[in-house]
């Protein structure tokens, strides 16, 4: 085997060659690898190394009328111990004193907590839970204990940061509150969520290794933007009285559910909202926005809509006299209305029959003078927006309902008849009140707000005025004669809410007492809804308040006088005696003339007279004595009042030491 | 430094292309020990970096100290080697260390320094010296395939069968090494064929022994079967998570790459620091960092084969080729395996990667290179001194021209 040098470099030469190829083929795999692979494997080292971080924005704060905090975001801390973390030099040393301090803060005993870490330790627990939604100062405190202080890593403390919403209130409207979460928030929260939410930053983050992330640069790539504050006008002492009367009654009746809406009379404010429903095991609680959200048939407290067109059309006055025909009318010989009392009232007006609340009476007058043309009398609510939503910022409003004649579907013979006292006619409990608050406020209906001010720190963003839906539902005469027809169903003796009546404080509502399920065949299904609209003081209302509450126990009692009243009372009572209002001093600076004329007469005598007794009949004692005393005289005074006679005369010398004595009255 | 550079004999070019690359891996090492203390939690990067840099000085007075012995002396070491590394890998086998289950002693550790040593990269080097030595001994003469059984393939199957249960890309790469080497040095075809075939049959035997007796003795035959299957096919699996990943960064580093120290994979390819190192690379450095890289190894191809040329003696050019060329394709595999035209080996990148033993064999191998080339240096200056003399005046500027090749 002869082997030349040339023969191994001509192999030489084939193998370098081949080598060179090679580089050549992994250059090329490397390039394909760029460009013809390049995005798909861009797109993965994105996909698997770069995320999207999202930023919570801070959810602004919800506040009552006068500024109280009804809702707000605060950190809550939750505190877990790593068993491992401490040495045992450390463990030992701390655990008696951790757990002593443990005890004393959260109740149990301290062997129990020194069982509790021992045993962590044994089963090597690296996450166990000691407490959950611990405020600032109580994670401050936890934080000092032996052995915590030592920090995260030599002392086990593991301390995990949330945002959770706090509603300083409690329960107390709680739905109208409402509560922010993911679908479907509800109430103020839910209403308001698009000012409150603020809008989410976000930064990107690069995967460095086991789950670590980095931010990729310095800055966020979207700021979060905090959420506004919105002041509401919720008055939380209103608030807090309309709850606890609702409450009471509810029980009272063991009803199933009611709302309370107080309302400000000339702003619309909405100052108190309530809603209770019944739970299983019969606690109340803040379950379904039943005041904006449930329409129902009103009942009688809808006979002031039926008086008021009749009024406003002048087919009739409050004197007119009505036959209430033994207490039952019967329609077509099948359909009878019936009056509460048996064997009806006789002949009485129409105000009496408004008074008593007269289904008759009221259904008879109706029928009447409207039973030719009920286009007319339907017109003419239709004309008062009573078949109109309010368009309210909180979602779920329930729709009113009133059948027109033109809609032969839903239009009958015993529509109109029907309609007069409340039934046929869907309303909610807060279209009901705006009507009733119209009445109050002369004709004026103002939209129901429940927020004043979209407010960013002191900066306002946005700010809610009175609405006003209606600028004169009907004339003042109308007006005027309702109002006291109001006001004499608590005054009168005969008025359904007489028992209502208080000699301390006025008020002016109108009871309803609607039957519920009366369609069905089983009587033990008739269930009655209670209400009572109206406002306070009578002459010249403040607030309006309604007060709805659904199947009453029969047994305990069904009228609205008796079941929803009471509220309303309390209501009225309460923010009478709670909320006194107070007279203020408006111009401090503007000086009062009778005060000046005094004063100065007062400084008058004081510089002309320093050695002769002065004129101080007619002064008040206060000044006459002062005056007296300053020129070195002693003053005897008899009585109160102003000075009626001084015993030394005016221009006499004064004698140091001398007394005088004045006569007051 | 006059004097360090009067010391320094043999071909300036396979310097400055080591000194380069030994430079340059400072930077990806730096780098990528983000991931060895970070994820796998071992050591601090600085400790790296010093590491790596003490592991490279080594180095380089191990290229110095080597080409500085006369490259005829390694005949003789070789054949006193050869039982040394034999020993070495029995030892090395004996400890069985285990990686997840599977057999992985390759490595033994140096008493007192503390370092880890892979055995069969030595082995290699003694083993290609040693065929080196034997084909320059049977250049002259016609051999018949028995009696170069003996001499030739004894030692390689012994090395080659002490190697194999732990390390089966090692060895095939050794194995093919020895090949081309033989087929270079004129060994005849036909006797290369019939031992290829029996290689083939050797290993087919074992992994079916292994197969039928899996608690026979420690081995690796799963993770070699998983990972020619994973390279065959589309399923996932570990070998394809890491290939997708060096996929990802070789695809971010586009033309010019993320700049040094951004890579972001670095984090999740094992072994960053090694065998994926060239994936970093062209992620950090991009393109033009790929092709560089590329062409100093191609560059220290070309002078090796320059060196080759240039050797006196058949030795000489054999031995250079014994050791130069391992290199040059262990760099391109392990860019293959990077690049997925070849399966995962776990070769490291030479120059680059870390690791004390593959940076000290190939400072050995570019040593003895560098040897051949400063023997081939002393014999032209004599040999031009002679000429000076002989026509004092004029100097042929052809033979200054040869010396290029």
């Amino acid at each position: 085997m002869p082997t030349t040098e040339k023969h191994i470099l001509n192999r030489l030469y084939v193998i370098a060659g081949l080598i060179f190829v090679f580089a050549v083929a992994v250059v090329v795999k490397l390039v394909s690898i760029q460009t013809v692979d390049g995005d798909k494997y861009r797109e993965l080292a994105s996909e698997r190394t770069v995320k999207n971080f999202t930023i919570e924005p801070n959810r602004g704060n919800l506040y009552s009328d006068d500024g109280s905090l009804l809702a707000t975001s605060v950190a809550k801390y939750d505190i877990r111990f790593d068993a491992l973390a401490p040495n045992s030099e450390n463990f030992e040393k701390h655990i008696k004193p951790l757990s002593d301090s443990m005890s004393v803060m959260f109740g149990k005993s301290s062997s129990y907590y020194q069982n509790l870490f021992r045993k962590a330790r044994a089963t090597k627990n690296r996450y166990m839970l000691l407490s959950r939604n611990l405020g600032y100062t109580d994670y401050i405190r936890v934080k000092s204990f032996p052995l915590f202080n030592l920090g995260p890593y030599k002392g086990g403390i593991i301390v995990e940061q949330e945002t959770k919403r706090e509603y300083p209130l409690g329960k107390i409207a709680k739905r109208s509150i409402g509560y922010d979460r993911l679908s479907n928030p509800v109430g103020l929260e839910g209403a308001f969520n698009q000012y409150l939410e603020g809008k989410e930053g976000h930064r990107l983050k690069q995967k460095i290794a086991k789950g670590q992330w980095k931010p990729i640069t310095d800055y966020n790539e979207v700021e979060p933007q905090d959420g506004y504050d919105v002041v509401s006008t919720i008055d939380v002492n209103i608030q807090d009285i309309a709850h606890h009367a609702l409450l009471a009654q509810l029980e009272k009746y063991k009803a199933d559910h009611g709302c309370v809406v107080v309302m400000d009379v000339e702003s619309g404010e909405v100052k108190a909202i309530s809603n209770l429903g019944r739970t299983e095991n019969g606690k109340y609680y803040e379950k379904l926005n039943y005041a904006v959200g449930e329409s129902h048939e009103p009942g009688s407290t809808f006979k002031l809509m039926s008086v008021i067109a009749a009024l406003e059309d002048k087919v009739v006055d409050t004197n007119y006299v009505v036959d209430t025909e033994k207490g039952i009318l019967t329609f077509y010989n099948r359909y009878k209305v019936r009056d509460s009392k048996w064997g009806g009232y006789g002949k009485i007006s129409l105000s009496e029959a408004f008074e008593r609340s007269s289904n008759t009476g009221i259904v008879k007058v109706i029928d009447k003078f409207y039973g030719d043309d009920p286009k007319r009398f339907v017109n003419r609510l239709y004309n008062m927006r009573l078949n109109e939503p309010l368009g309210l910022a909180i979602k779920g409003e329930g729709e009113p309902f009133i059948p027109h004649p033109n809609d032969k579907e839903r239009w009958s013979g015993i529509a109109l008849p029907w309609m007069a006292y409340g039934y046929g006619v869907q309303m909610t409990p807060l279209q009901i009140l705006t009507f009733y608050n119209a009445i109050a406020n002369n004709g004026v209906m103002v939209k129901p707000r429940l927020i004043k001010e979209v407010k960013e720190w002191n900066r306002t963003v946005m700010k809610f005025d009175k609405e006003v839906i209606n600028s004169s539902i009907c004339s003042q005469e109308t007006i005027d004669k309702v109002k006291a027809l109001l006001k004499n169903v608590v005054e009168k003796d005969h008025g359904t809410g007489h028992k209502l009546y208080s000699p301390n404080f006025s008020m002016a509502g109108k009871t309803g007492t609607a039957q519920k399920n009366y369609a069905a065949k089983d009587r033990q299904k008739l269930q009655y809804i209670s209400s009572f609209a109206g406002f306070f003081p009578a002459d010249s209302p403040k607030y309006s308040c309604i007060v709805v509450i659904h199947e009453p126990d029969k047994s305990v009692g069904i009228y609205g006088a008796d079941v929803s009243g009471p509220v309303f009372k309390r209501v009225a009572q309460k923010i009478y005696t709670d909320s006194p209002v107070i007279d203020t001093v408006k111009d401090l600076e503007k000086p009062n003339p009778s005060v000046e004329e005094k004063y100065r007469a007062y400084y008058s005598k004081v510089q002309n007279h320093s050695n002769i007794i002065p004129d101080v009949e007619g002064m008040s004692g206060m000044d006459a004595v002062s005056i007296l005393e300053n020129l070195g005289v002693k003053v005897k005074v008899v009585g109160n009042g102003k000075v009626r006679k001084q015993s030394v005369k005016s221009g006499s010398k004064i004698n140091k030491g001398q007394t005088i004595v004045l006569q007051l009255s | 430094m006059q004097q360090l550079f009067k010391n320094i004999k043999g071909d300036k070019a396979i310097w400055a292309v080591v000194c380069l690359l030994a430079l340059f891996s400072f930077l990806p090492i730096y780098s990528a020990s983000t991931n060895l203390v970070y994820v796998v939690g071992n050591g601090t990067t600085i400790g790296h970096l010093i590491k790596h840099a003490a592991l490279l000085f080594i180095g380089l007075f191990i290229i110095y100290g080597v080409h500085k012995i006369p490259y005829r002396y390694f005949r003789a070491l070789s054949i006193i080697a050869m039982p040394v590394v034999i020993l070495l890998l029995l030892i090395t086998l004996a400890q069985g260390t285990t990686i997840g289950g599977a057999n992985a002693s390759r490595w033994i550790r140096i008493p007192f320094v503390g370092i880890s040593f892979q055995t069969s990269t030595l082995a290699a080097l003694v083993l290609l010296i040693h065929v080196a030595r034997y084909l320059t001994k049977i250049k002259d003469k016609k051999v018949a395939f028995k009696e170069t059984l003996l001499p030739l393939w004894l030692p390689v199957f012994v090395v080659l069968s002490l190697i194999l249960p732990a390390n089966f890309s090692t060895t095939a790469i050794i194995f093919g090494m020895v090949m081309l080497l033989c087929f270079i040095g004129g060994y005849p075809l036909k006797y290369l064929m019939s031992i290829i075939g029996a290689g083939i049959v050797c290993l087919a035997l074992f992994v079916l022994t292994a197969k039928a007796f899996p608690g026979l003795f420690p081995n690796r035959v799963d993770t070699w079967i998983s990972r020619v299957e994973s390279f065959m096919d589309d399923a996932d699996t570990e070998s394809d998570y890491q290939i997708e990943k060096a996929k990802i960064a070789i695809a971010t580093g586009g033309v010019v790459g993320l700049g040094a120290g951004k890579s972001v994979m670095k984090n999740f390819l094992p072994q960053s620091t090694s065998d994926f190192i060239y994936a970093i690379i062209v992620e950090e450095y991009g393109l033009v960092g790929a092709l560089t890289l590329v062409f100093l190894y191609l560059l220290l191809l070309f002078r090796i084969v320059v060196v080759a040329h240039k050797a006196e003696d058949v030795f000489g050019k054999l031995l250079v080729l014994a050791v130069g060329l391992p290199i040059i394709f262990q760099a391109f595999i392990n860019m293959a395996v990077a690049v997925e035209l070849f399966p995962v080996t776990g070769q490291t990148l030479p120059l680059i990667s870390s690791g004390g033993t593959s940076i000290w064999m190939t400072c050995l191998a570019i040593g003895v290179i560098l040897s051949v080339s400063a023997k081939r240096e002393e014999e032209v200056v004599e040999a031009s001194a002679k000429a000076t003399q002989k026509n004092k005046v004029e100097e042929n500027p052809l033979e200054v021209l040869s010396e290029q090749l």
